[in-house]
């Protein structure tokens, strides 16, 4: 009689560790979002259920500010970043190999392997150094490192996509008469689509979500939402917070869903 | 026959100095317009990197390549009145069956009206009319065959590749697809160079073969030719199924050689031009399953007991051994009134002048 296969899910304790690793990862959460519809100020005590967290921070000029800020620099971020690795995908998918590729790889990727915390430092140094010598405090510095930051993130759906698409497919177009720069317009860009989008997708949540760099980075009266939150909490807090939180868990689901959804489809 | 292709001493090579691999060795060949040629050979012999050099997709290390007398060297693929039909179909997935074999004419510029009755007469040309919005996700394996060829033809090309197109299809739909290409082979006049590893295919479907090993065309002729008088060992091992029998030398003229038989008895062979072996020296023949006869024990040329035989359907491979204990396949059609032989019957063979052939070796 043959034995039944092994499973995972039959080894004692396997059940408890399942539940306790949810209870951990959604349970603070599922309270934060509870204590965002409370009627009183307390984070610990129920006393009805009120939308006035949601009112008072939707009349906060300064969430309002914050909000929009990091929309528009997740945005312009992303976007930059999601051109730059779309070249960097075509340079290294798409050339045939070359000496050096691996390390271009690396350098690509850099952002994934160092440590947030050491990127903010170095850049907190240099761009206080430009600072100085230009004596420009806008915006730029900001989009700019929001920019090296995604970059990664975007590189990877894009390649992955064009890892998967036939090279015969820019082949058959040559042969059918396209020049190189018509093959791109009408073969290779269309099929990139879906990797683009979910490289621009996860560039923005990354960008929207990084509290370090932005902290390092920012110059006064350039707070985005994260960094906003982070001083705030220093202070009082009231379920005006949570109900910021849900609003911006809200949009990061609806912004991973709408990635999954566009990854999931192959080839259209 | 006017000359659509013409290639001379072409060479190539991937690779640099003593790492160079020689893909391609001394390729001649001139390919007539309008003609149906295939490329034959096993996986890995050179076929697709010819088929590529021809489409310009890489370029030849050294030789000529000449299409309808000028010389393309230097020639994308885009400059060349060439279309392939790629071993993967390389369908473009996000455009609908009309859009694909439009594409060629879009990219060359011509006008929408010209366009839309061109794919509409593609369409038709390969039965594919009710099948025009599909995507190529959307229609089935033989279908998307049908796309790649129409695509290829719409921009009536002088000659057309096909790389192996038939080798992902299943025997019903390959069978079907080989009389579909002959047809629009013959309906369009365009030049077919066809590559393929499948023998049988090769010998049914062409005008003329190229038998190519290890970089090198080996034979070149109509499939008869090809099949009934192959020049060396590889291509009759190659080429359909025959009996090797290493036999002596008795005399030597008039391009034959009379050999001696198993048994002690006698026979000529055609001897190919380059060779003149000595008497008394041993020779590789051959003879095909299907040219030798069974007689009486005692009478043909030699004498054998079966030791098997192998029930086909259409006909039976009775295995059996010679007097001098070489193997012998012979190929019989079944009757209902002719039981095989059992194993361990003696029995004669006899074969047509001229069914026994000397190698090159
Ligand atoms: N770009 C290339 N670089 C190196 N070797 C190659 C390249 N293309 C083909 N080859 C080699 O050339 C030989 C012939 O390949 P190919 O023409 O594809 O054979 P076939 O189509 O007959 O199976 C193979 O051994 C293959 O590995
Ligand atoms: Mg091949």
């Amino acid at each position: 009689m043959a034995r039944a296969r092994f499973s995972i899910t039959q080894l004692p304790g396997f059940g408890l560790i399942a539940i306790v690793t949810f209870v951990m990862l959604y349970l603070p959460i599922i309270i934060l979002v509870m204590f965002s519809f409370n009627e009183g100020v307390s984070q610990s005590r129920w006393e009805g259920f009120s939308l006035q967290w949601y009112q008072a921070a939707f009349n906060n000029t300064q969430v309002r500010d914050v909000s929009l800020r990091s929309l528009w620099l997740a945005v312009t971020a992303s976007g930059l970043a999601t051109v730059l690795a779309t070249l960097a995908a075509l340079g290294t998918t798409r050339v045939g190999r070359f000496p050096g590729q691996t390390m271009i790889y690396a350098l690509i990727n850099q952002p994934l392997m160092v440590p947030e915390i050491v990127t903010g430092i170095a850049l907190l140094i240099f761009v206080a150094a430009i600072k100085v010598q230009t004596g420009y405090t806008g915006m730029g510095y900001l989009v700019a490192a929001h920019t090296a930051f995604c970059i990664p993130f975007a590189y990877l759906p894009i390649r992955a996509r064009l890892e998967t698409l036939d090279h015969a497919l820019e082949a058959a177009a040559a042969d059918l008469y396209a020049s190189p720069i018509q093959a791109f317009r009408y073969i290779t860009l269309p099929l990139m689509v879906p990797g683009i989008l979910a490289g621009f997708m996860l560039g923005f949540v990354i960008s929207l979500d990084t509290v370090v760099i932005t902290e390092f980075v920012k110059s006064a009266g350039q707070d985005t939402l994260p960094t906003y939150m982070l001083g705030q909490l220093r202070r009082t807090v009231t379920p005006e917070m949570n109900a910021i939180a849900t609003l911006f868990l809200a949009l990061s689901l609806v912004i991973v869903t709408a990635f999954f959804l566009i990854t999931r489809t192959r080839g259209r | 026959m006017q000359k659509e292709i013409e290639i001379t001493g072409l060479n190539k090579s991937f690779g640099q100095g003593a790492s160079a691999f020689h893909a391609l060795s001394g390729i001649d060949l001139s390919i007539g317009s309008g003609e149906f040629f295939t490329l034959l050979g096993p996986s890995g012999c050179g076929k697709t990197t010819l088929l590529r050099i021809i489409a310009g997709f890489e370029e030849p290390s050294t030789g000529v390549l000449k299409i309808n007398g000028k010389e393309v060297t230097g020639l994308g693929p885009s400059k060349r009145p060439i279309n392939t039909v790629f071993q993967s179909y390389a369908l473009f997935p996000h455009m609908s069956v009309a859009d694909n074999i439009g594409f060629g004419l879009k990219m060359l510029g011509k006008p929408k009206s010209e366009i839309k009755s061109t794919v509409a007469e593609m369409l038709q040309l390969v039965r594919m009319e009710a099948m025009a919005d599909r995507l190529p996700s959307e229609i089935s394996g033989g279908q998307q065959q049908r796309v790649a060829l129409a695509r290829a033809l719409a921009p009536r090309p002088r000659v057309l590749l096909l790389d192996e197109p038939l080798s992902a299809l299943d025997l019903k739909l390959r069978k079907e697809m080989q009389s579909e290409l002959k047809r629009l082979q013959a309906e369009t006049g365009i030049t077919f160079v066809f590559v393929t590893h499948d023998q049988e295919e090769a010998l049914t479907m062409s005008d003329r073969i190229a038998v190519m090993s290890a970089g090198e065309i080996l034979q070149l002729g109509p499939p008869q030719e090809i099949y009934n008088a192959p020049v060396n060992r590889f291509v009759a091992d190659f080429i359909g199924d025959t009996n090797f029998l290493i036999l002596r030398v008795k005399e030597i003229g008039n391009g034959e050689a009379v050999l001696e038989l198993p048994g002690g008895r006698q026979a000529s062979a055609r001897l190919p031009e380059s060779i003149s072996p000595p008497v008394g020296s041993r020779v590789t023949a051959v003879i095909r399953p299907e040219q030798a006869e069974p007689t009486a024990a005692g009478q043909g040329e030699m004498q054998a007991v079966v030791e098997a035989a192998t029930f086909f359907g259409t006909d039976t491979h009775l295995h059996l051994l010679l007097d001098d204990a070489q193997g012998f396949v012979l190929r019989r059609q079944n009757r209902p009134d002719q039981p095989s032989p059992a194993p361990g019957t003696r029995l004669g063979l006899s074969f047509a002048p001229g069914a026994l052939r000397v190698l090159e070796d």
